[in-house]
């Protein structure tokens, strides 16, 4: 009799536990419910950096001083200062993306540091295009794209701090100067129970 | 009568300590750059927010390139820091949303009784409209 009774409360409460028990939910990225980590570049943190670097960029206008537009973009070198492995594309793509989609610069991917091709099957059939062609019809980018992140870490007693400097500069590779310059500079805070891993 | 003076004169330190300062300002008179206000229309659900950071005004102004950029003067009506993020979203000529995925919610600090300026970029030149989004921060 007790077992009868016992038994389905304890399925119950074990599938109400269950039940209660996962909090998984979806976020906006970047939004303002995403985790803030100071020991860490969150995705909030490349997001803001590209959004404002790359408005930056176009309201220099130097992207618009090409001879046939939009201009034509090689990313270069972009330094990792930082205590954690970074995954440059996470800073790089946004910008790609926020150009493209301005209308004011193209991104090429078949030309690469090292000669290594983002894209090594287009750099392939560009390269037998041109053969067949026998025409050179690579344009060749009209800016490099190149930079650092730097990271500051501080401590006054119980409180942390890390300040992620993200550098950029666009270069003139005819001329070899750098046309523009960026720099935008992300600072957390907090206290010894907020510094996780 | 020693020991009321000795706690009262630690409370006024510890008082003292905890001051948070506030911004005063100074500036030009007759400003020499004349802002192009724009009339906003304001949708408040958190009062705590608005009673806290409160906007004053928008302008706007096209960059060189055709590009459309907004600027908010926000001021804290409190003397102490607080915390907020913000969101610009841009709108094309017909009400469509552009850039969802790559506009970033900003996280921002502002000094007791400080009014400060926050501004964005359209991410094109189609972006003829914006909204701004403000939330408290943590």
């Amino acid at each position: 009799m007790k077992n009868k009774i016992l038994i389905p409360i304890i399925a119950a409460g074990t599938a109400l536990l269950t039940g209660c028990g996962t909090n998984a939910h979806y976020i906006q990225s970047g939004g303002s419910q995403s985790v803030v980590s100071i020991g860490q570049i969150n995705i909030q943190d490349y997001m803001q950096a590209a959004d404002a670097m790359t408005g930056d960029l176009i309201a220099s206008g130097v992207l618009s001083r090409v001879p046939n537009p939009p201009a034509v973009l090689a990313i270069s070198r972009i330094v990792n200062n930082t205590g954690q492995q970074i995954d440059m594309d996470l800073l790089t793509k946004k910008i790609r993306i926020g150009l493209l989609q301005s209308g004011k610069a193209v991104t090429t991917t078949t030309f690469g540091l090292g000669g290594t091709a983002e894209d090594p099957m287009a750099k392939g059939i560009q390269q037998e295009n041109q053969f067949k062609s026998d025409q050179n019809t690579t344009r060749l980018p009209d800016f490099t794209l190149s930079g650092s992140i730097i990271q500051l870490a501080v401590k006054a007693g119980d409180t942390s701090q890390s300040t992620y400097s993200f550098q950029l500069s666009l270069t003139d590779p005819k001329s070899g100067l750098a046309v523009w310059e960026g720099e935008k500079d992300i600072t957390k805070q907090g206290t010894r129970s907020s510094v996780g891993f | 009568m020693r020991t009321k003076l000795a706690a009262i004169f630690g409370l006024a330190l510890a008082v003292a300590g905890c001051h948070s300062p506030s911004v005063n300002t100074v500036q030009n008179a007759q400003p020499t750059g004349q802002r192009s206000m724009i009339s906003d229309s304001r949708v408040v659900s958190d009062t705590t927010l608005d009673r806290r950071v409160g906007v004053v005004g928008l302008n706007t102004a096209m960059t060189a390139g055709g590009f459309l950029k907004v600027q908010v003067e926000l001021l804290n009506r409190t003397r102490s820091p607080q915390n907020f993020n913000y969101q610009f979203q841009w709108f094309d000529v017909n009400g469509m949303q552009i850039g969802v995925s790559q506009t970033a919610m900003v996280g921002d600090e502002i000094d007791g009784a400080e009014s400060k300026f926050i501004s964005a970029i359209a991410p094109t030149e189609a972006a003829k409209d914006f909204r701004l989004k403000l939330l408290l921060g943590q």
